[in-house]
């Protein structure tokens, strides 16, 4: 028995009130800091310009985004490691995360080698724009290669997992590889993107993801019931009527739009989709449901408060949501997981 | 209603288990599969329950090849236990056999009155309402079994399949387990088909024996009619005495294995 385990209430109290406070800081603090009446004053449109700027333009779509692209890592890890019923899966672990980097990375390098792509003269913050769709588009075709890969709707879960893991370290290898002979003109611009980072993101990249966040929750409750029933062996799951494969491939792709999206417009920020499920697990045992709900408020939580430490410990640089991520969220794993007898 | 194996061929990735079997397992009945290691038990109750499809040949349930049953329908008529079923960690035993009702739900229509009231009899009827709060994996192997069958019976099947129930309990809870199910079939009508290793339980708890071999089913009838030294010798290899108790059943009590009568060199040594 689990003796971390609170009631499911107090989670799904406590954790929207953290998110809201972790707003109002990240819009708060900063190169320049606002005092909170200037940010009240600054969101109901009674503030001076330059707070309104601030708040309007850079910090509450960044905030916003680092929510919602928390929210995206957080459910696609929790639905994979029940559907791999594996707790080391991840969008990392199954290649979804290097697929989407490689293509955006291939196509940001290509954009610039081709004829065509010279005369947009793709600058800097201006990849940013390019880089979603090739990314949307390389996390399904790693997905997609993985399940086939890993013998479609007669797939194993174990069989996924290492097919996954192959995948992505293949497709991590060659991205390397396109970095090192084709990359130097962009390496500074894909670095920073490859580590995971929220740096000068905007309206426009919140609503590139706002509608496969939209997908995504109604995928989520589409397959919620079926999926707590893939967490049990093959046969158990044939026998109460599901039909195993059909439901399979389509978690495997709700999985995959969330994480794709999310790599998308944030880069492929790890650890989250791995760790928030785990520590919703022990928060709330068994419960699918429950787990799935508290780890997209938690994942929103955790990249939220790693955008804002990031972006205040060591002003006037900028550290990477991604790595802060992994400083914040893995202590809290270790510590959870030796919590646990 | 109907469940019929029709000459059917099994096996996995092209290794044959079972070839041309015909059976047919009569309806509100307790049938006992019986036979040594490996001689397709598990197989052939995997076909029952529509997991494998046949090579050749075909599984029928009321004239209809289980290929065409859609699985959800089949869920409603048939429910299989296997040996080794697994449970989410942390799950509670209600949340458990709330999952033997999916059959009746849909993506949106959640849990209905009479499902919570299926559960509640369920838990009810193999003694784990007190434990209904409890992690499934804080129990101990006979309780879980119990939450296993709680499970099989909520899905309110007609036939109910059961790979081994009775492995790795303890002598007590094997009984229990048995008694569990043959209550069942008296009162509910249930119809049970299960694999079974101890002889004496076959004997005692079954109205019908499958006795099968390397893939081919050998004898089938009433205990008492297929439970004999004869059988025990060649399909078992064990030498045995087959005495009829007071109520008809028949008991057998082993002298040894056959080995020992034939002599192989190892066990000379040992001698």
């Amino acid at each position: 028995m689990n003796k971390v385990g609170v009631t499911p209430a107090v989670c799904w109290m406590l954790l929207p009130l953290a998110i809201v406070l972790g707003l109002l800081l990240s819009l708060s603090f900063g190169a320049s800091s606002l005092s909170i009446e200037q940010v009240f004053g600054a969101l109901i449109g009674n503030g001076n310009e330059h707070g309104e700027r601030v708040v309007w333009e850079l910090r509450l779509p960044r905030a916003v985004l680092a929510t919602v692209v928390g929210l995206h890592f957080a459910l696609s890890g929790c639905m994979l490691q029940a559907l791999s019923r594996n707790p080391l899966a991840d969008p990392g672990v199954l290649g979804i995360s290097a697929g989407a980097s490689l293509l955006a990375v291939m196509l940001v390098v290509g954009a610039s080698m081709l004829p065509i792509g010279t005369s947009f003269n793709l600058q800097g913050d201006q990849l940013l724009a390019w880089l979603p769709w090739g990314a949307l588009a390389g996390g399904i075709l790693a997905a997609l290669g993985v399940y086939l890969l890993s013998g479609s709707a007669r797939l194993t879960p174990l069989k996924l997992i290492v097919t996954g893991v192959v995948c992505a370290a293949v497709l991590n290898a060659i991205m390397t590889g396109v970095l090192a002979l084709w990359g130097q003109a962009h390496t500074e611009t894909l670095v920073a993107w490859l580590a995971g980072s929220l740096h000068g993101r905007d309206w426009h990249h919140l609503w590139v993801i706002l509608p496969w966040t939209l997908v995504g929750l109604i995928g989520v409750v589409i397959t919620l019931r079926p999926l707590g029933l893939l967490r049990l062996n093959d046969e158990q799951v044939l026998s109460l009527g599901l039909d195993l494969g059909r439901w399979r491939l389509l978690v495997l792709l709700v999985a995959t739009l969330l994480a794709a999206s999310a790599v998308a417009v944030a880069g492929p920020i790890g650890f989250v989709g791995l760790v928030v499920p785990h520590i919703a697990r022990g928060l709330v045992p068994g419960n699918l449901p429950h787990q799935l709900g508290i780890s997209a408020l938690l994942g929103a939580l955790l990249v939220l408060v790693a955008d804002l430490a990031g972006r205040t410990l060591v002003v006037p640089f900028e550290l990477p949501v991604g790595v802060l991520c992994a400083l914040i969220g893995v202590p809290a794993f270790l510590y959870l997981l030796k919590q646990q007898p | 209603m109907s469940l019929n194996a029709e000459r059917v061929q099994l096996g996995y990735d092209g290794n044959t288990i079972i070839h041309e079997l015909s059976v047919a397992i009569p309806m509100q009945q307790v049938t006992a599969l019986i036979g040594p290691n490996g001689c397709g038990k598990s197989t052939f109750l995997k076909s029952l329950a529509g997991l494998l499809r046949p090579t050749l040949g075909r599984v029928t349930l009321n004239g209809r090849s289980l290929e065409n049953w859609p699985r959800r329908e089949l869920a409603l008529e048939v429910a299989m236990l296997p040996q080794k079923p697994v449970a989410p960690e942390g799950i509670r035993v209600r949340e458990l056999v709330e999952y033997g009702r999916f059959p009746y739900q849909s993506i949106l229509r959640g849990a209905s009155r009479e499902d919570r009231e299926v559960v509640a009899w369920a838990m009810q009827q193999t003694g784990v309402e007190c434990y209904a709060e409890k992690p499934v994996q804080a129990l101990s192997g006979g309780q879980q079994q119990r939450v296993w069958i709680a499970m099989a019976i909520a899905q309110q099947a007609k036939i109910l399949l059961l790979d081994e129930p009775t492995t790795f309990l303890d002598w007590g809870h094997q009984l229990e387990v048995l008694e569990l199910l043959t209550k069942l079939n008296l009162e509910q009508k249930l119809t049970v088909a299960m694999s079974l290793h101890d002889l004496n339980q076959a004997a005692q708890f079954a109205d019908h024996v499958l006795v099968m071999e390397q893939g081919t089913l050998l004898a089938s009838g009433a205990p008492e009619n297929v439970i004999e030294t004869g059988m025990l010798a060649s399909v078992f290899n064990v030498d045995a005495e087959v005495k009829i108790r007071a109520n008809g059943k028949p008991c057998c009590l082993a002298k040894g294995s056959m080995n020992r009568l034939r002599g192989p060199a190892w066990i000379k040594d040992v001698v």
